[in-house]
């Protein structure tokens, strides 16, 4: 069921989860989410993760993100332990380490598409010229360098979508993690979306994280990452 | 850590994204400090111009004037409808008081209680008989001609000096050549050697503004008129016996100078025992009262600026605490894009000192925008300070940093998975 697995050489490993569990303290109650997760994602791979709702799927997704710490385990990122990091660092990796792409876009209103892009740049500290000349390549990338002077409310959902794709990639991240990125889209703009992360994936060898419940684009992912109430599901990670 | 220069680009961006609600936020600042700069430039200017009211009576002066007693105690009858009246200042005073320490020279000016008639009008001017400083002493200036001549305090003569109000009330529009030209009064013909001019607005008591007076000198009104000055109220004669109307002291060293307005004040208080028919006035006593006072307001001022930008301040707490709630997505946006907590709460910070301050730049335009309204059509004179435009501003800023801390704390604690995930 899933592809082959393209599973190049070892220091090529972006990332690493190794029983990784995740619980919540409601009052008196404990409630698991995540009970022992491991899997390895290397450079170059489309991964998806599935799952329906309450499988554990977005605090699998606030963990891979750095949002959230795991309750135990190991989640080494690029050979840096970050699960134990201190809330700065955290940021710091965040920003320098993970191209986040939302269902929602959530882009700024109040700003331009290349101010947009910007965003992650402004704390990397890049310098105000070098954003500008990054801003525009990146647009051009996801093909909407003609539209950098237009605010957000000015584009389609879709075009929408391409700028934040183009954010995602302002500091050159490890990985992207793409969180339903095609869930407020139809179906034919959702599928551009989804060529989009594909060529970046085939032509610029981007590693793709993809959390979502449609499983209707699994032919794009090199791997797919089942949850099933909290673990994964058997068969589901070709590893 | 983002640059200062993006954060003040970003918050500026906000505001003007919001433009009506940034300038409704900041309304309390703009009223508070409007109001301020508008009542400290009016008070300034109240204050600069009873000022130079004072010192233009002479800070280095004694003004001992003579006033007409309330009873005429001194007046006896002679007759049906004669009146012979005496008091006031005396030659024995002047010699007395000019002995005294710390007394420089003494001017005298005598009212010679003339009617200076324009035809059938009775025009509000005075002939005046006065010594050969006034014009230094009354802080006056010639504006034609010349002044007397100390040979002419030695020969009385008729000539005289007028005031510009003279000038105006009693020649026509266009006359330039006033000077060598006569003027009558009552029975006497003086002829016009000079007119001054006093733009400080000095006013001494009973006499009134140098402007008004035709000046001659002491010398002439002596020989004219001796002791005696006679006017004729309607049904009989009044004879006003009168030395001096005021006397200018001029004191040598003006630290001394309340010393010795006391001692002229206790000598006065002796020889004119019965009545009082004498006062006096120290300008520069005026001038410490009139600062105490100004102290006073001006702390009551600060006090109602304090209290109006603390609940502008606060209002503006307010807003920024909905402000965050209202963009929890934006801040959890940014922190999972990698904005540190201190970038966040530096944004929200800085975004509110930019609207505070940037409300203290239109308060202060609104300030001075008032106070020039209050001028053209109050004519009251206004002063503005850079001073407190500049502590305005300062202080605007301030309000900014105390209000705009607790919401940025605020904003910066918010989780970023829950607001990620608000709508």
């Amino acid at each position: 069921m899933s592809q082959p697995e393209v599973r190049p050489c070892g220091d090529d490993l972006v990332l690493s989860l190794r029983n990784i569990t995740k619980t919540y303290n409601t009052g008196e109650l404990a409630v698991p989410v995540l009970k022992g997760i491991s899997f390895d994602i290397y450079r170059g791979q489309f991964v998806g993760i599935l799952g329906t709702s309450g499988s554990g799927k977005s605090t699998m997704l606030n963990i891979l993100g750095m949002l959230d710490v795991p309750t135990g385990g190991d989640y080494t990122l690029e050979g840096i332990q970050v699960g134990s990091l201190a809330d700065r660092d955290q940021a710091t990796i965040r920003n320098q380490k993970i191209g986040f792409v939302f269902q929602s876009f959530n882009l700024f209103n109040y700003l331009t598409i290349e101010q947009n892009i910007e965003v992650p740049m402004i704390y990397n500290r890049v310098p105000r010229r070098k954003r500008r000349e990054r801003a525009l390549e990146l647009a051009k990338i996801v093909g909407l360098g003609h539209r950098l002077g237009h605010r957000p409310n000015q584009l389609s959902g879709g075009e929408c979508q391409r700028v934040a794709v183009a954010r995602s990639l302002s500091n050159e991240p490890a990985f992207l993690l793409a969180d339903e990125p095609t869930g407020n889209l139809d179906e034919k703009t959702g599928n551009e979306i989804m060529k989009l992360f594909h060529t970046l994936n085939r032509e610029r060898r981007m590693t793709i994280v993809m959390v979502t419940h449609n499983p209707m684009f699994e032919p794009h992912y090199d791997k797919v990452i089942r949850l099933r109430d909290g673990r994964l599901e058997a068969g589901g990670l070709g590893q | 850590m983002m640059l200062v220069s993006d954060i003040i680009e970003l918050s500026l961006q906000n505001l003007r994204l919001h433009k009506t609600r940034s300038i409704l936020t900041s309304l309390g600042v703009i009223f508070g400090v409007g109001s301020v700069i508008a009542m400290l430039s009016i008070s300034e200017g109240a204050k600069r111009s009873a000022l130079s009211q004072i010192e233009a009576m002479g800070i280095d002066k004694i003004i001992v004037y003579s006033k007409k007693p309330p009873v005429a105690g001194g007046a006896v009858s002679t007759g049906r409808t004669s009146l012979v009246e005496r008091y006031g200042l005396t030659l024995r005073d002047r010699k007395h008081l000019a002995d005294l320490d710390n007394v420089e020279r003494i001017t005298t000016l005598r009212d010679a209680r003339k009617r200076v008639m324009k035809g059938q009008e009775r025009l509000d001017l005075k002939l005046v008989g006065a010594d050969l400083n006034f014009l230094p002493d009354s802080a006056s200036m010639l504006v034609q001609g010349r002044w007397f001549t100390p040979w002419e305090f030695k020969r009385p003569g008729n000539v005289c000096v007028i005031g510009s109000n003279v000038k105006r009330k009693l020649f026509r529009l266009g006359d330039q050549e006033v000077i060598g030209s006569n003027i009558r009064v009552e029975t006497l013909v003086l002829k016009v050697i000079g007119v001054l001019e006093n733009d400080n607005g000095t006013n001494y008591p009973e006499l009134g503004s140098p402007n008004d007076m035709i000046l001659i000198p002491s010398a002439t009104s002596e020989a004219l008129f001796g002791d005696y000055a006679y006017s004729t109220e309607s049904g009989g004669v009044k004879v006003t016996m009168i030395d001096y109307d005021v006397l200018l002291v001029k004191v040598a060293e003006l630290e001394h100078i309340g010393n010795t307005a006391k001692r002229i004040a206790n000598y006065l208080e002796k020889t004119h025992a019965k009545v009082k028919d004498w006062d006096l006035v120290v300008p520069l006593d005026l001038l410490k009262q009139r600062e105490a006072t100004q102290n006073i307001f001006t702390i009551v001022m600060s006090s109602i600026a304090g209290i109006s930008l603390i609940v502008g301040g606060i209002g503006i707490m307010n807003i920024m605490l909905a402000s965050v709630f209202e963009r929890r997505k934006e801040i959890g946006t940014r922190r999972a894009l990698g904005a540190q907590k201190s970038d966040i709460l530096f944004q929200f910070l800085i975004e509110t000192v930019v609207l505070t301050t940037s409300g203290g730049v239109l308060g202060i335009l609104l300030g001075v925008g008032i106070s020039q309204v209050i001028t053209m059509y109050a004519d009251m004179p206004t002063v503005y300070s850079w001073w407190s435009m500049a502590a305005s501003l300062l202080i605007s800023s301030l309000v900014g940093v105390i209000f705009g801390t607790y919401p940025a704390w605020q904003a910066a604690q918010q989780n970023p998975i829950t607001v990620l995930r608000a709508e």
